[in-house]
């Protein structure tokens, strides 16, 4: 298994410098360079703050030299101060010489992102795997069908729309829930109890909608897992010693079914971490997705450059925890007899 | 085109309908400047806001410009996005999955490398990155969703032509001397067809989606240009007072991309064999 885990991890290496290079040119698509005027740089900037740009990415050097720098700044998680937000750090929180700590944007709203992410995937899960295993033990029943054609909708309806309609349904005609934001204004003057209630009230439309909306590929991915699986020879052999149905659906066809979920879940991350910009941007969260939108519209490039590396890098923390708990889930796979 | 493949595939009622639903699609968006009962642009200061009526089917908007001529014009916009996005990155699908799977080697790990680099960056982080240093513009968009989506075509060419190598009849023209492009043109690449055409049109309903999404955020089609996504962030803005701003461009996006997803489904089935074991 430690063998795997290194082997893994050293896997990463190749992707990051990729990373480093597309980002690298992404920055470098702009007509003329960032700071001109011909590119989508704010037109009212000063000509100080396009200097700051310009050492700040060494413009004035050798695009060699400004790759090697780039590359740096990735690896020390450096990505220079803001210029929107009052400068504040991109990613962590820096100490000034009196002791006065100011938090990284990134630092802030990235547990907000996860959190929200974690919940929706949570209830996503809950809801798909039962349906899921519906689908396939009445497979082309009405239920299986209907299964079917839920899933169709739930892949074509863009979730902004989705959000729009059900935001205005239940938190406007309806003021069931909160539309914005994480917290009422008067969050600090309620007790624990109201502060839970406050928080839940306000996470449930961003963290319901896109796991609606994530529910389609879950439960046709279980659905297939579990038709691939009960038509095994180990399956047939179970139903055939008289086990209960229930038995060999719950005991030994699911956890095979499942397995490959964790993959999916895996490579779901940088879907996941890319539909935040428009579900924070609607419901107003301040999280990695809006601050994101707000770092392209004002044009604030070291947000911009920063996110898109974290993000980046997050997708393949992610890809490699999911290959490592596929491992730990899966013998064939640590041992090498098949690939997971 | 492989007609009998064609025919067989709507047979399946799930992709007949889709085809259905996009030809209609289709014939509004190419036919809306005939249809269209208004100018899309004309602003009319006496009818702003105004519900579905007789005169406008789908109401004003807050400018008092007709919906109904802006979603068919919109529309125009919208399937052009998609078509368009996805032509690119099939092109570049087929180019790097071909040269990745007939030469192999070093070639071929240098281009899955890059398949695995892109696939780690957000799409929709990228090209919101990508908008953000150029100017939002239907040709930008379209490249740039062009650019950021053949991953999953590549792996597909890869692994067709990587098969298809292995086949007799390969072996035997190559035995017989058969150049490098006759046999990528004549016979690998026809035989790659099916999943390519599946893929494509499955990468229209993302690409639709795609594009509805930025102009939703403001950073894809601009205005006076209509497009579904910013006739529904004009929607957001008045969705106490108008709902029909949000409805249909709602709809004509979900049906859209549910038609190319139907259909893209339906060719799946009925074209992939290993399809059917399960019947």
């Amino acid at each position: 298994m430690l063998k795997y885990i290194i082997k893994r991890v050293f896997w990463m290496i190749p992707l990051l410098i990729g990373i480093s290079l597309i980002s690298f040119m992404i920055m470098h698509l702009a007509p003329g360079d960032i700071t001109s005027n011909e590119s989508a740089f704010n037109p009212k900037a000063s000509e100080e703050s396009r200097q700051k740009l310009r050492e700040m990415y060494n413009l004035d050097k050798p695009v060699i030299v400004q790759y090697g720098l780039w590359l740096k700044r990735m690896a020390t998680l450096d990505f220079g101060k803001s210029f929107a937000s009052h400068q504040k750090p991109v990613f962590w929180q820096t100490t000034d010489k009196d002791g006065n700590v100011t938090k990284g944007l990134i630092q802030e709203a990235l547990p907000i992102t996860l959190m929200i992410n974690l919940l929706g995937l949570a209830i996503t899960l809950l809801l798909a795997i039962p349906l899921g295993i519906i689908a396939a033990r009445k497979y082309l029943g009405w239920q299986d069908r209907s299964i079917t054609l839920f899933n169709f909708i739930g892949f074509s309806i863009p979730g902004f729309w989705l959000s729009l309609l059900l935001m205005y349904w239940l938190g406007v005609v309806n003021n069931w829930f909160p539309i914005s934001g994480l917290h009422s204004l008067n969050y600090d003057s309620l007790d624990t109890w109201g502060k839970i209630k406050d928080s839940l009230s306000h996470l449930f439309l961003p963290v319901v909608i896109p796991s609606i909306t994530g529910l389609a590929g879950i439960t046709l991915f279980v659905k297939n897992g579990m038709l691939d699986v009960l038509h095994q020879d180990y399956i047939t052999t179970a139903r055939a010693k008289g086990l209960n149905e229930h038995k060999v659906i719950y005991t030994h066809a699911l956890r095979n079914a499942l397995l490959p979920l964790i993959t999916i879940i895996g490579l779901s991350i940088p879907g996941l971490i890319g539909g935040s910009v428009i579900a924070e941007t609607i419901f107003a969260i301040p999280g990695m997705g809006k601050l994101f939108y707000d770092a392209v519209l004002m044009r604030d490039f070291p947000v911009v450059m920063g996110i898109l590396t974290i993000g980046s890098a997050l997708t393949l923390l992610g890809n490699l925890l999911a290959d490592l708990m596929y491992a730990w889930a899966d013998p064939r796979v640590r041992r090498g007899v098949v690939k997971g | 085109m492989n007609w009998p493949l064609f025919k067989k595939a709507l047979s399946n009622p799930l992709a007949l309908a889709g085809f259905i639903i996009i030809v209609l699609i289709f014939l509004l968006a190419m036919l809306a400047p005939l249809i269209a009962p208004y100018d899309p642009n004309e602003i009319n200061v006496k009818a702003i806001l105004l519900g579905p009526s007789m005169a406008h089917w789908m109401g004003t908007d807050g400018l008092g410009r007709d919906v109904l001529s802006r979603m068919l014009h919109g529309g125009r916009i919208s399937l052009l996005v998609g078509l368009v996005a996805v032509g690119i990155s099939t092109l570049i699908g087929i180019l790097l999955g071909a040269i990745a799977g007939f030469y192999r080697g070093w070639v071929d790990v240098l281009i899955m490398r890059l398949v695995d680099v892109m696939l780690s960056i957000p799409s929709f982080f990228l090209i919101l990155a990508v908008i953000a240093f150029l100017t939002p513009s239907i040709i930008n968009i379209m490249i740039v969703i062009g650019l950021t989506s053949w991953m999953g075509v590549t792996r597909l060419v890869r692994a067709e032509f990587l098969s298809l190598c292995e086949r007799e009849y390969v072996m035997a023209s190559r035995t017989l001397g058969a150049r490098d492009y006759r046999l990528i043109f004549k016979h690998l690449l026809p035989n790659s067809l099916t999943p390519i055409i599946v893929s494509a049109v499955l990468g229209v309903a993302g690409a639709v989606l795609m594009e509805s999404g930025l102009s939703f955020l403001g950073l894809g089609v601009q205005a006076p240009q209509a497009s579904w996504g910013n006739i529904l962030t004009d929607g957001k803005e008045y969705i106490q007072f108008a709902w029909w701003l949000s409805l249909f461009p709602g709809l004509a996006i979900l049906i859209t991309v549910l038609g190319y997803n139907l259909l893209g489904e339906g060719l799946r089935d009925a074209l992939d064999p290993r399809s059917g074991h399960r019947k």
